[in-house]
């Protein structure tokens, strides 16, 4: 069978996915997703896995309407960048909400949705999504 | 009162439910079907989100468990799911459940099949886990994208919705402990489906009498016989609500007051959430009942058999329950669909 997705790079990408554990390099502060030995941005070896929160602020939003090949059946699906307290960043879908009923700066917390799945008898692909916080 | 009891220091220590935002009205669908208005099963069901499945709505419900047991998630020693709508054939819902709770990879892990009781067969086998000292934690869930045929009367009531509990020793600061179990079950042809086939079948009224009923009542008169219980010592009565109408018949073949069934119904407005569906009454009772009541639960899957627990509320309910957005406020983000998008959302529509 050809697989759509490399499953060796969904199958490293699971804390980061499931539960956004990130490796944080101490001396400049830059987020991997992935684990890294040596910082991308300034070089440095000391990263330390973390964390990031469950809650975070929508910075912004679009709706995605011509979706690239493994999204169609979502489509229409809203894509936004959300902003944790550390002020990191990330690009997520959003997802249990209509556009009409997202503000900017409202509270969105993490949910691991279905992201996309390799046909019918492919791997289904599970990971962090976004929705308006339930109180 | 009783003389013996079955389950001793086993409790619950957190529970979550979840049900997904959208709905269908039964009216809705009867409309599509040129169906009467007037014997529709239940008001209304819950439907899936496109991105949902019985893998991420137990996510869901267990991450709600956890806040409320406030327990560390690498103290559990076992992730079981009772499912019958599990997106794999062959690959377990439990491992990325487990991982997506960020428990240690050194756990036991099951997915459960008995139809609409793998919930709270998973259940039994927690309790016998933490019971033998094999682990001190462990989750049990009920979680399901119930199917059913176009057309078919299961299309009314079969629903999503998932229900977990932290299970581990009894403390101070528990939401509830289990006194007594009873199990029943038979060789029951009352509903089924075949390997590869999408949609199961029923036997229509023989579904009732010798399937739901008997082993629902079956497993509950052996709890009283056996364990000396009388029907007075509950307050609440929860049952497998495959419609809105049987649970309340069960209770009047038992002689159980309506008022004792009502706090536990939800199938007239979520639907059948199969394996969720008694653990999700669980969780509403759980959300308003007051310590040193009693409860029994009753499940019921076909094939077919019954599970009933015996539990006693404890004090730790009161602060557990502000830990995590109650079931009532779940069910406030109903969302209606048309028959058209729920068929999207259901994948019946194949291109």
């Amino acid at each position: 069978m050809v697989f759509r997705f490399r499953i060796p790079s969904h199958w490293r990408a699971k804390p980061f996915r499931y539960r956004l554990i990130v490796y944080r390099c101490e001396d400049c502060g830059m987020v991997h997703q992935y684990p890294a030995i040596i910082c991308r941005k300034c070089r440095s070896t000391r990263l330390r896995h973390t964390q990031l929160p469950q809650t975070a602020k929508l910075l912004s939003f679009t709706v995605v309407r011509q979706a690239p090949v493994g999204f169609e059946e979502l489509a229409p699906y809203i894509v936004g960048v959300v902003e944790f307290e550390d002020g990191t960043r990330l690009v997520t879908q959003l997802t249990d909400c209509e556009p009409e009923e997202l503000k900017i700066g409202m509270e969105v917390e993490a949910v691991v949705r279905k992201i996309t799945q390799d046909g019918p008898s492919g791997l289904i692909i599970y990971g962090f999504k976004f929705r308006p916080r339930i109180v | 009162m009783r003389d013996l009891v079955k389950i001793t220091g086993i409790a619950i220590h957190g529970y979550g439910g979840y049900v997904p935002r959208y709905r269908i009205k039964s009216e809705e669908i009867a409309r599509v079907w040129g169906k009467g208005e007037g014997e529709l099963p239940v008001k209304e069901k819950t439907v899936n989100n496109l991105d949902e499945d019985t893998i991420t709505m137990a996510i869901e419900a267990a991450k709600y468990a956890i806040a409320r047991a406030e327990i560390d998630p690498k103290k559990i020693g076992a992730v079981n799911i009772g499912s019958e709508s599990h997106p794999y054939a062959v690959k377990p819902s439990g491992t990325i459940v487990a991982e997506a709770l960020g428990t240690s990879p050194s756990i036991f892990s099951a997915d459960f099949e008995f139809a609409c009781k793998a919930g709270s067969e998973a259940m039994q086998m927690i309790i016998g886990l933490v019971g033998s000292g094999m682990i001190e934690y462990g989750i049990a869930i009920g979680s399901d994208t119930a199917q059913g045929r176009p057309g078919d009367a299961l299309e009314y009531t079969a629903a999503a919705g998932a229900a977990a509990f932290v299970i581990g020793k009894t403390g101070n600061n528990v939401a509830a402990e289990f006194e007594a179990s009873k199990s029943y079950v038979t060789d029951m042809p009352d509903f089924w489906r075949r390997d590869y086939e999408r949609y199961p079948v029923h036997t229509s009224r023989f579904t009732g009498e010798p399937a739901y009923f008997h082993h629902t009542l079956s497993a509950i008169n052996a709890l009283m016989e056996e364990d000396g219980y009388k029907l007075s010592d509950f307050d609440y009565f929860i049952f497998h609500q495959p419609n809105a109408k049987f649970p309340y018949v069960a209770a009047k073949m038992l002689g159980i007051p309506i008022q004792k069934v009502e706090p536990g119904m939800l199938s007239h407005i979520i639907g059948n959430t199969y394996s969720a569906c008694s653990l999700l009454g669980l969780v509403k009772v759980l959300d308003e009942a007051k310590p040193g009541q009693r409860i029994l639960i009753t499940s019921y899957g076909s094939g077919a058999g019954s599970d009933s627990f015996v539990l006693k509320v404890c004090e730790g309910i009161i602060e557990k329950r502000q830990k995590a957005p109650t079931l009532a406020r779940l069910l406030q983000r109903a969302t209606y669909i048309d028959y058209a998008r729920y068929l999207r959302h259901r994948d019946k529509i194949r291109v």
